[in-house]
């Protein structure tokens, strides 16, 4: 996935503060570089076969 | 060759950033038998094989992407590591043909660290197709490092690549020069530095320029009691500079690559450049780039948001399933099986938890923020935000912001909540409380601009009104709090992404993504709003809130039904503006006073959990500020706007 501002390449996983404003937990990726925030995928497309959390690119 | 331990192969390391190509090489230099695992202590992983190359043998590593020697990721850190720790014969830069301006600068970082390089200018084929002619001779001749065109995934240049691995000539190094004022910099940090270092010390002053605590770490351990000389040597530029030396350094590389690029790429005779690029520039041209935005803001939200959303949906949602079907089944079943007239009020009365409550939100707010969050994902898709924070940059100097600040103001449009917190990303206090008293004041959220688009929808006079009284006092109180706080503007700078065709899979994940999380939250929070209306209105709270606040109602011309919305939006501002919708629908407000109730409602008190991440961000002292200041203002210019369109006759 990349970040819907600055184009780079999100990395998979991402050590984020929430600001815990969001019932039931945050749902955003906040992007390293630029700080915009992307919605993450919800869990059902991460967990699919081949989804992002199984995606390896180069 | 050089090798870490005799008898072992001299290692090649590949590095790049995402999606260039570097697996593809990894794969074609290796083969089949390669091993992939884990760097040690972190979970990303590096791959790992060997090549023969004439007589020498290799071991080849494929690094994880990386953007820049500054690692900001984890990967980028691991990728780091490996260049740092591990001994390599060479190292492999692989870029992408077609934005090379965007990726020689790195190129240039690992120059200057002094590391072996190999650049290798990959996908050659689609810049060919674009029309692209690259000189990589004359590329070669001015960093003085091997340079191959490659289209690895045809397997073009890979004899190239083979023949420069063997015969890199280890001795040549070209220098580049920045401005007098950063060389003098570099050298009195890197005169301080005695140890021995992995990187050439003008790398390793630069880094600590740029405050990479990594590197402060291994400069610490290697100069040991000298140590205070370069930490005091580093302090003493970084005081001095007063500035973002990392930017500084940025646009020093930028401008050295310009001058490399100079002749090296040129656009093929009688080929114009491809559409993106061309479209690309003229979005963030202010002749051709502010045509767009409005264009893209009428397609966009006036017509998708306000005409389809909050008109076709809403009127089927809303006007026929709910009012015609599911509201007097509900409230015709509540008759009959709830005696107590309270019970019936809470449920399906006036502010009933479903009548109200479920309505508002499934029926009003969901379809128009679904159709908000559909057009603003396939905005964001094409990579515009970038190109509209480089159009923006100008004005946005003028009310002590720069083009940085429109992260948080494009994010405002979808929750000011969570654009509040991303202010922290600007760069100076100054900023982040300019950028935080606009969140609260004049960038409405998704829910409720998509209602007030709803509501402007058959009449665009009101449209026009409010639009123009947002975006002045957005500009006023912007270029005021400029004056109040004084500082100057930070500087600004970005790369910018290739725009791109919006890809659907993208678009629908992520606007179904922002409409569960915004449904997660607003639909307990209207539930509650409408329970607490509901105890209002039996306890009468509520109808003396109403009669307090009748006279403002009565000074800004509204109905005194209006306090109602008002009252409701201080719950939430799309709850307010909801309210607005219905009274609308019921033919109480007129053009004049939908454009007031609309411009006071949007310059309106933040909502609670706005004003909570307020006090989180910026104390509570400058947030009950901004909270009564906003409030105020509110007020003002709601009754300055009434007095106006009574004075002119405007919308009457």
């Amino acid at each position: 996935m990349n970040c819907g501002f600055c184009g780079r390449k999100l990395p998979g996983k991402i050590e984020q503060k929430p600001c815990g404003a969001c019932p039931g937990g945050c749902r955003k990726i906040h992007c390293p570089w630029c700080g915009y925030a992307n919605p993450a995928p919800p869990k059902l497309w991460r967990k699919r076969p081949g989804g992002d959390d199984k995606k390896q690119e180069d | 060759m050089s090798s870490a331990v005799p008898g072992t192969p001299a290692r090649i390391v590949l590095v790049g950033n995402p999606n260039v190509g570097k697996s593809v090489l990894f794969n074609a230099l290796t083969g089949a038998y390669t091993t992939v695992s884990n760097y040690p202590g972190t979970s990303v992983e590096v791959s790992r094989g060997h090549c023969t190359i004439g007589p020498t043998r290799f071991e080849v590593l494929d690094t994880p992407g990386m953007y820049s020697l500054l690692p900001i990721t984890e990967e980028e850190r691991v990728a780091r590591k490996i260049l740092l720790t591990e001994d390599q014969h060479l190292v492999v830069h692989v870029v992408d043909a077609r934005n090379l301006d965007r990726m020689l600068p790195m190129t240039l970082q690992l120059v200057e660290a002094g590391l072996p390089v190999i650049l290798v200018v990959n996908i050659m084929d689609e810049a060919e197709r674009h029309g692209m002619q690259i000189d990589t001779g004359l590329l070669q001749e001015k960093l003085g490092i091997p340079v191959i065109a490659a289209a690895t995934a045809r397997k073009r240049g890979l004899d190239e690549i083979r023949s420069a691995i063997t015969g890199y000539d280890r001795g040549r190094r070209a220098l580049f020069g920045y401005a007098a004022d950063l060389e003098s910099d570099i050298e009195q940090v890197g005169g301080t530095l005695v140890g021995n270092y992995p990187l050439a010390p003008r790398a390793v002053a630069l880094l600590l320029l740029q405050k990479d605590e990594e590197v402060e770490q291994m400069v610490r351990e290697r100069e040991g009691e000298r140590y205070a000389a370069v930490a005091e040597a580093v302090k003493t530029v970084i005081f001095e500079r007063r500035a973002d030396l990392h930017l500084r350094i940025s646009m020093e590389r930028k401008r050295v690559c310009r001058g490399l690029l100079d002749g090296v790429i040129r656009q093929e005779e009688g080929r114009r450049p491809p559409f993106a690029e061309r479209l690309s520039g003229w979005m963030v041209n202010p002749w051709t780039g502010v045509p767009i935005l409005l264009l893209a803001l009428y397609l966009g939200l006036y017509k998708f948001v306000g005409g389809f959303g909050a008109g076709t949906v809403v009127d089927f949602l809303e006007g026929t399933l709910f009012e015609r079907y599911i509201n007097p089944w509900f409230i015709d079943q509540a008759g009959h099986l709830i005696p107590w007239y309270w019970l019936r009020e809470l449920i399906v009365g006036e502010y009933g938890v479903f009548t109200l409550g479920v309505r508002y939100a499934v029926a009003l707010v969901l379809p128009i923020v679904g159709t908000f969050f559909l057009a603003f994902s396939l905005i964001e898709d094409t990579g515009y935000f970038p190109r509209l924070a480089l159009l923006v940059d100008r004005i946005f100097k003028k009310i002590g912001l720069s083009g940085r600040a429109v992260i948080p103001m494009v994010l405002g449009f979808g929750c000011d909540t969570m654009a509040t917190m991303v202010t922290r990303t600007l760069e100076t206090v100054r900023e982040r409380v300019i950028a935080t008293v606009l969140l609260a004041l004049a960038i409405p959220c998704s829910a409720q601009l998509g209602v007030i688009l709803g509501l402007f929808s058959g009449v665009p006079g009101s449209l026009a009104v409010w639009s123009v009284c947002i975006a002045l006092v957005f500009l006023l109180i912007g270029f005021l709090a400029a004056r109040v706080l004084p500082g100057e503007s930070p500087m600004f700078y970005m790369e910018l992404p290739p725009l791109r065709l919006p890809q659907l899979r993208n678009v629908l994940i992520k606007t179904f993504s922002r409409m569960q999380a915004y449904f997660l939250e607003i639909f307990p929070l209207f539930i509650i709003a409408s329970v607490l209306l509901w105890a209002g209105k039996m306890t009468g709270v509520l109808d003396r809130l109403v009669s307090l606040l009748s006279p403002v109602m009565d000074t800004l011309g509204l109905p005194r039904e209006a306090a109602a919305a008002f009252i409701f939006g201080f719950f939430r501002r799309d709850f307010g503006a909801a309210g607005l919708y219905d009274l609308q629908t019921n033919g109480l407000l007129d053009a004049a006073q939908l454009a007031v109730a609309g411009v006071t409602l949007t310059l309106f008190v933040p909502c609670i959990a706005q004003f909570l991440m307020m006090k989180k961000e910026r104390g509570w002292k400058t947030s009950i500020g901004i909270f009564v200041f906003v409030s105020l203002l509110a007020f003002a210019t709601g009754w300055a706007l009434n007095q106006f369109l009574l004075m002119t006759g405007l919308l009457r």
